[in-house]
């Protein structure tokens, strides 16, 4: 079960990042094909998550990325990094 | 026999507002773009604190998918070629090759407000820790004509022009050479920039910037007149359709004016000081090349920003060229300058001068300066019939351009 200030942080990512309508983001939504964003995206989104979580990632974790469920997920795994939970406070 | 070329389209946005129909309206109101920006004052050293920013604009019609990798210049730039394509009734096939349509837009440089936040996190962080993939295509020097094209799905030549202050006029002038080598049928061509301090900066460090009236922006810039103190720097997209006459019979598209064709050059002499003789040179090279002289020319629109050496040595080509008889003004009393864009925005003002048959005035020409004495200036809109026109933009760099429109038959 993934913590909802995650799912609450990185939905908010997505629609002020992307404009993508928060009813589209549901955890089985693919990235490139229901939301419609490309690798340009992906990176950014990266560098977006990095700025509102505060997570550090490694790009190549990308490559195992595919829903937004996916995503969640990789926050959560590294939601213990310092800073993190102070982020997903505010 | 030389190709004739034609505007079928016009698309722009200024500081005057955001079609041509409302900047035109503008102009014959004398409208001032210009306002105050109290907020420079917080950047040291900067003296000019005054700017021409173009009205909020909708960006709706751009989806987020190709707004993503746009600064304003690449926004404008994309909602002016929409209203110049609308205007032309053309409509470009998305993502067909198209090798007889080309797409000429330029700017200065890439994004200023891109490459300022690029630069300031780089600084911060030591690297490139923390960048967005899509920052650099704000900022490469051909994001304008690939957002564009982007935008619309276009498949076909793309060419961005760079000469600062004379980007868009090479780029209409670059169009109209490549309709006569017989390989294009349509150009749309035009510039782009958007406001920034740091371009502001540029002029105000070589004493080229208005400074005196920053309380009083209705007042600056002042072409030709003896109490000018330099330019101000303006923003926004000029874009124009030019077509081929035997492109136009066939789409039965309708010509607004001749693009009679024009010149330009590089003097290679001083990166700063205009050089009169060039400018002379350019002005009738641009003659020559269209078969026309002096006397069939009834206005000049010079490009005058206000500087104390540029305008008196364009005034003084001008003079040469054309004599006193001629009626000469510039619109950056209105506008303010908007670099890339003002040779096309220029010629967009000239095509509604024809249009109308009223010749806009110098804005804030009060007192013209002896030295600038040399032609007819105009310090109040004229009516009289005009039937062609000449459009001089110059450049830092020593760049010179000149272009002459006339009536469509």
């Amino acid at each position: 079960m993934t913590n909802p200030k995650i799912i609450t942080k990185v939905n908010s990512v997505m629609h002020q990042g992307f404009e993508i309508p928060l009813e589209k983001l549901t955890p089985e939504a693919t990235l490139f094909t229901d939301l419609g964003l490309d690798s340009l995206d992906a990176v950014d989104m990266l560098v977006h998550l990095e700025e509102n979580i505060g997570i550090k990632v490694d790009g190549e974790k990308l490559m195992s990325v595919r829903t937004l469920q996916d995503v969640y997920t990789l926050v959560d795994e590294l939601s213990s990094q310092p800073g993190v939970e102070a982020k997903l406070e505010h | 026999m030389k190709t004739k070329v034609f505007v079928t389209g016009m698309g722009a946005l200024s500081s005057l507002g955001n079609t041509v129909e409302s900047i035109f309206q503008a102009l014959l109101q004398n409208q001032s773009g210009i306002q105050s920006f109290p907020e420079w004052k917080n950047y040291q050293g900067l003296h000019t604190h005054l700017g021409a920013p173009v009205p909020a604009y909708d960006i709706s019609k751009i989806p987020r998918s190709a707004r993503r990798t746009m600064s304003r210049m690449s926004e404008m730039a994309v909602l002016a070629t929409l209203d110049a394509l609308n205007q032309a009734q053309f409509t470009l096939q998305e993502k067909k090759y198209s090798p007889r349509i080309a797409l000429c837009l330029g700017s200065t440089t890439g994004s200023p407000d891109s490459m300022e936040a690029h630069f300031k996190k780089l600084f911060e962080k030591g690297g490139p820790e923390g960048q967005l993939g899509t920052t650099f295509f704000k900022c490469m020097s051909h994001s304008v004509v690939s957002n564009v094209a982007s935008a619309l799905g276009f498949y076909g030549t793309a060419i961005s022009p760079s000469s600062a202050c004379a980007t868009s006029a090479q780029a209409m002038i670059m169009g109209w050479e490549l309709m006569q080598t017989g390989l294009y049928d349509i150009v749309i061509a035009g510039g782009a920039d958007e406001l920034h301090y740091t371009g502001a900066a540029v002029f105000d460090i070589v004493m080229a910037a208005s400074r005196g009236y920053n309380d009083r922006p209705d007042l600056s810039p002042r072409p030709f007149d003896l109490k000018r103190d330099g330019l101000v720097i303006s923003e926004g997209a000029a874009v124009v359709v030019l077509e081929t006459e035997e492109s136009c019979k066939r789409r039965k598209a309708i010509p607004l004016a001749e693009f009679k064709g024009g010149a330009y050059s590089c003097d290679g002499t001083h990166m700063s000081q205009s050089q009169k003789s060039s400018m002379v040179e350019t002005i009738r090279e641009s003659l020559d090349r269209t078969q026309l002289s002096p006397a069939d020319i009834h206005y000049v629109n010079a490009h005058a920003t206000a500087t104390l050496y540029g305008d008196q040595e364009e005034a003084k080509a001008i003079g040469e060229v054309f004599g006193s008889r001629t009626p000469v003004s510039s619109l950056k009393g209105h506008f303010g300058h908007s670099l890339a864009a003002c040779g096309a925005l220029e010629v967009i003002a000239c095509i509604k001068m024809i249009e109308s048959q009223t010749l806009i005035r110098t804005r804030n020409l009060v007192e013209i300066d002896p030295e600038c004495a040399s032609v007819l200036h105009l310090k109040e809109h004229l009516s009289m019939p005009v039937h062609t026109v000449l459009s001089n933009n110059f450049a830092f760099g020593g760049i010179n351009s000149s272009l002459i429109l006339s009536k469509s038959s």
